[in-house]
């Protein structure tokens, strides 16, 4: 990363109202997420390139690369071995920029970069598991393929590419305290991020700063000197701007529904299960369920395990689905765990997701945990319709 | 003039008010008052009596001959959502009661209308239970399932502060009655588990502010340690679930610590695991409390068997020699008599089915006894010395237990490395009298349901208990015989109490839905009781009896 010369420039510039700036934290957790990533592909680097005599030197250094991918707060983590990250790991940083309401012309990016991380921690565990020297470079090297998806590189005219693409091509290149300005216009001062419609047309500097160090994503199309004004145009600037007499009116929409959050579903993997096995579910949670957990869902002896309470306390717990089908399957019912059948468990378990008003589907809840589950993270659902609005649960038929 | 009536007038409302807060004041227990708690036949101000721990009256109007007249005074409903195991707290002819759901409603002792109700909403993690209040200052303190310690007014029930005391909500939060001690409210952290590390906790009880905190596992280079492989210390548990037991003229406290966790593997916690399943015997003198003993029932547990039985502190006589005793029993179906000056063990006596206890659950399955709600459970047991024989309900039953062999820690859910066991053939339970004489059985009672409600012994020769199905019920101390039964048609989990108002004796039981753990199968069908059969109930309720 050499963007210290010319964040340190921005930020001492007045920060005024801007069009279509992202939240002032996304771009540092951006940042920080591809710095991790760059951390874990130096350990595999320095790994496959060395000569380490020894299963340990190989363990470590997956086990590193594993930390700053995941970050401390995951179960993969192992701190014994170091990490070369920042402790809050690239997957930390990325939930953290998915967690928010509504979506982003960035959001895409985030998601595609999160699927390639998951799917490279995936293979470093492989390799942590392998025996032979050729199989375990084989898992890092499907790692190392991953990684460079994730990283991407900006593209002619989109968002496409990973994170450095998200970086280099939209309104996520802001830091927090920068100025931006509407991109299809001149800049009226230095330095500052020439915006239209979320994306990154250009990047003003005064002449002064010009020699100072560029971000590493921001692909550079045209430069352009104006008088005191350095302009450092994207390659996506032409079709960014194409649109730019229709941007104004744009704009204001987007201010609008920025102002008053629009409920956009997160476009997160959403559990699995059937209306059928819901239906069925109703009657399982009548017989086995209701004396601890009631009537209404809220508990009695037990805890709630629907609406608001229980949802907020799974997004507090980051619990996944694979978590409460675990908890479901594995010990309940409380005073004879292990008691009922598969399909029960299966049934009762998306009588639970439809109460929790998560949409239904046609794929079945599995019996089986596949590992799928463990990518679904539960919480509060954006948008949801509760038929009990004060206890945010959805009846069931 | 009439301008100088007014002034008068004021003067004297102002007076008036200043002499009833100045009555308030002084009207609640002192320091004396809890230490002389077991010689106050009018109040109840302690969860256990006193600080022994022993629920036992030393004089009493209800007898083994006029006990079969006894009679319900009132009962009062309370708030349903869970069982109740509240120990009820009186004082001046108020009673004060909690619900699982950590409601608290001060009560009439003598009609048992509702003076004020404190309604409250916490965020349950597992399972709702809650033991009761204390008292003290003009103040009702109750420590929350969301891990607050709340202090209300005496008066009106309106919260005068609340501190949130676990270090981590998401899997620590409080079932015990706060024992008050001088200054301050003693409260145990419930955790074990929930991959938390037990502790007591010292809270100023005029601010809330934390005074001193001991923990429950020893950590790096603390004797005891090395009783954990690696670093599952961390998440080791041994938390304090129910009472403690006081020594106020050595400062000397007694608890007992929970099991290890994760709690059905093993194998990434090696050793023995101190001070998991442990009781042990604390200086709390000074500064902050200081080991003197410990007594480990169960090393290296991996059945949940943890000692849940609250200590009772007693002076028995053992072999003709009157000793100072401290009792305990545990989950595991054991019921321990130790020299409370030392912790060595003077008496060991398995009261429920012990069986497989020594194969860690396998990843097939394999059965062992009691089950994980099996054996002592939480609100113990009851020392009579007319008798020298000690009181403990107990539960039957056996277990599958199984291991995956791996644990996972996820914030917030349960910490075990398997599953909680499968109950396996029938569930029953038994009242014993452990003559102290001895270290054997006076006689036992083998009832079809199980029997967690706590004892409380009178010393004119009864003994008193609840089961799970409902029946509240009076022993004969000498011989077990049933002098008098009640119906209440709720599950008993909770420990019986007495108090008096106008030299009227009471006794006090709470009963409701049966908690997560005693969900019985067979209360659907009707499950049989002394009299006619029990369903699950829908209501909680306070009852209390007196003679005619």
């Amino acid at each position: 990363m050499r963007t210290i010369a010319l964040r340190l420039t921005c930020v001492l510039a007045l920060a005024w109202m801007a069009p279509a700036q992202a939240a002032p934290d996304d771009h540092a957790g951006a940042v920080a997420a591809l710095a991790d990533v760059h951390a874990a592909i130096a350990e595999i680097v320095r790994i496959e390139d060395g000569y380490a005599v020894g299963h340990g030197a190989y363990i470590r250094a997956a086990h590193r690369a594993m930390n700053a991918l995941v970050g401390r707060r995951d179960d993969g983590y192992a701190a014994s071995y170091g990490d070369p990250g920042d402790g809050v790991g690239t997957l930390g940083h990325l939930d953290k920029m998915l967690d928010k309401e509504g979506s982003s012309l960035w959001t895409p990016a985030i998601e595609g970069a999160k699927a390639n991380v998951l799917a490279a921690a995936e293979n470093l565990q492989s390799a942590l598991g392998q025996k032979e020297m050729e199989e375990y470079e084989a898992d890092l090297t499907r790692t190392l393929a991953n990684l460079a998806l994730v990283v991407g590189r900006p593209s002619q005219d989109g968002v496409l590419g990973g994170l450095a693409g998200a970086l280099g091509t939209t309104v996520l290149a802001v830091p927090l305290g920068a100025t931006s300005v509407s991109g299809c216009t001149d800049p009226s001062r230095t330095p500052a991020y020439g915006i239209v419609a979320q994306r990154l047309v250009y990047v003003a500097l005064p002449r002064s700063a010009a020699s100072a160090a560029i971000p590493d994503e921001l692909s550079i199309g045209r430069v352009v000197v104006q008088g005191d004004t350095v302009l450092l145009y994207t390659r996506g600037a032409a079709s960014a701007t194409a649109g730019c007499h229709r941007v104004s009116r744009l704009e204001r929409t987007r201010d609008v529904a920025r102002a008053r959050p629009r409920q956009v579903a997160v476009a997160a993997p959403e559990p699995p299960y059937t209306a059928a096995q819901a239906h069925a579910g109703a009657a399982v949670y009548k017989k086995s369920c209701i004396q601890c957990h009631g009537a209404d869902l809220q508990g009695t002896a037990g805890p709630a395990v629907a609406g608001k309470e229980f949802l907020t306390t799974a997004k507090g717990n980051k619990w996944t689905l694979s978590d409460l089908r675990t908890t479901i399957f594995q010990n309940m019912p409380f005073s004879n765990p292990g008691s009922l059948t598969p399909t029960q468990y299966a049934d009762v378990t998306a009588f639970l997701l439809a109460s929790n008003c998560y949409p239904v589907g046609t794929k079945p809840f599995p019996q089986a945990d596949s590992g799928a589950l463990a990518a679904v993270k539960l919480g509060p659902i954006p948008g949801a319709k509760a038929t009990n609005a004060k206890l945010g649960t959805c009846a069931v038929r | 003039m009439l301008r100088r009536a007014i002034v008068l007038a004021v003067v004297a409302i102002v007076s008036v008010a200043a002499v009833a807060r100045l009555g308030a004041q002084t009207s609640w227990p002192t320091a004396d008052s809890y230490v002389n708690a077991d010689t106050d036949t009018a109040n109840w101000i302690l969860p256990a009596r006193s600080y022994t721990g022993n629920r036992y009256l030393a004089h009493s109007d209800i007898t083994a001959t006029n006990v079969a007249t006894l009679k319900k005074a009132w009962a009062t409903n309370i708030d349903a959502r869970g069982p109740l195991e509240t120990s009820p707290i009186v004082w001046h002819e108020t009673m004060y009661v909690t619900s699982s759901h950590n409601d608290v409603y001060a009560l009439d002792a003598k009609t048992g209308s509702v003076k004020w109700h404190y309604a409250y909403k916490p965020h349950v993690i597992a399972f709702s239970a809650n033991r009761g209040v204390a008292i003290g200052n003009g103040k009702v303190y109750e420590a929350t399932l969301d891990g607050k310690l709340i202090a209300l007014d005496a008066t009106t029930g309106k919260t005068v502060w609340s501190v949130v005391g676990p270090h981590d909500t998401t899997n620590t939060f409080y079932t015990m009655q706060p024992v008050p001690y001088k200054n301050m409210l003693l409260l145990g952290a419930s955790n074990g588990d929930w991959g938390g590390i037990g502790y007591l906790t010292a809270f100023d009880a005029g601010t809330g502010k934390r005074i001193w905190e001991w923990k429950t596992i020893p950590g790096p280079g603390e004797p005891g340690h090395d009783s954990w492989s690696g670093d599952s210390w961390k998440r080791g548990g041994a938390a304090i679930w129910s009472g403690v037991a006081i020594d106020p003229a050595s400062n000397t406290l007694y608890a007992d610590l929970g099991n290890p966790q994760p709690d059905f593997l093993g194998t990434i916690r090696k050793g023995a695991n101190l001070y998991s399943n442990s009781m042990v015997a604390l200086d709390i003198s000074g500064d902050t409390p200081k080991l003197k003993w410990y007594r480990q029932f169960i090393p290296h547990d991996t059945h949940d068997w943890d000692p849940a039985m609250p200590p009772v502190l007693f002076t028995g006589t053992v072999a003709g020699a009157s000793r100072s005793l401290v009792a305990a029993g545990d989950k595991g179906g054991n019921f321990w008599v130790l020299d409370a000056g030392t912790g060595t063990v003077v008496y060991h006596i398995a009261v429920s089915t012990q069986k497989g206890q020594n194969t860690e659950p396998s990843r097939a399955g394999n059965i062992a006894c009691p089950n994980t709600n099996g054996g002592v459970e939480f609100n113990g047991g009851s020392y009579m010395p007319e008798t020298n024989a000690f009181y403990v309900p107990s539960v039957d039953q056996c277990g599958m237990w199984t291991s995956p062999g791996t644990a996972t820690y996820v914030s917030g859910q349960f910490y075990l490395g398997g599953a909680f066991p499968k109950l396996v053939g029938p569930s029953t339970g038994y009242m014993s009298a452990v003559d102290i004489g001895t270290g054997k059985f006076l006689w036992r009672k083998h009832l079809a349901f199980p029997q967690i409600g706590g004892a409380l012994s009178l010393a004119s020769g009864i003994v008193f208990t609840g089961g799970v199905n409902g029946d509240f019920t009076a022993y004969d101390a000498k011989t077990g015989a049933v002098l008098w039964h009640h119906p209440t048609s709720q599950t008993i989990q909770a420990p019986p109490g007495s108090y008096s108002l106008n030299g009227k004796q009471y006794i006090v039981v709470a009963s409701g839905p049966a908690g997560i753990n005693f969900a019985d199968p067979r209360f659907a069908k009707g499950a049989p009781t002394l009299e006619g059969t029990y369903t699950h109930p829908t209501a909680a309720t306070i009852t209390a009896f007196t003679l005619p």
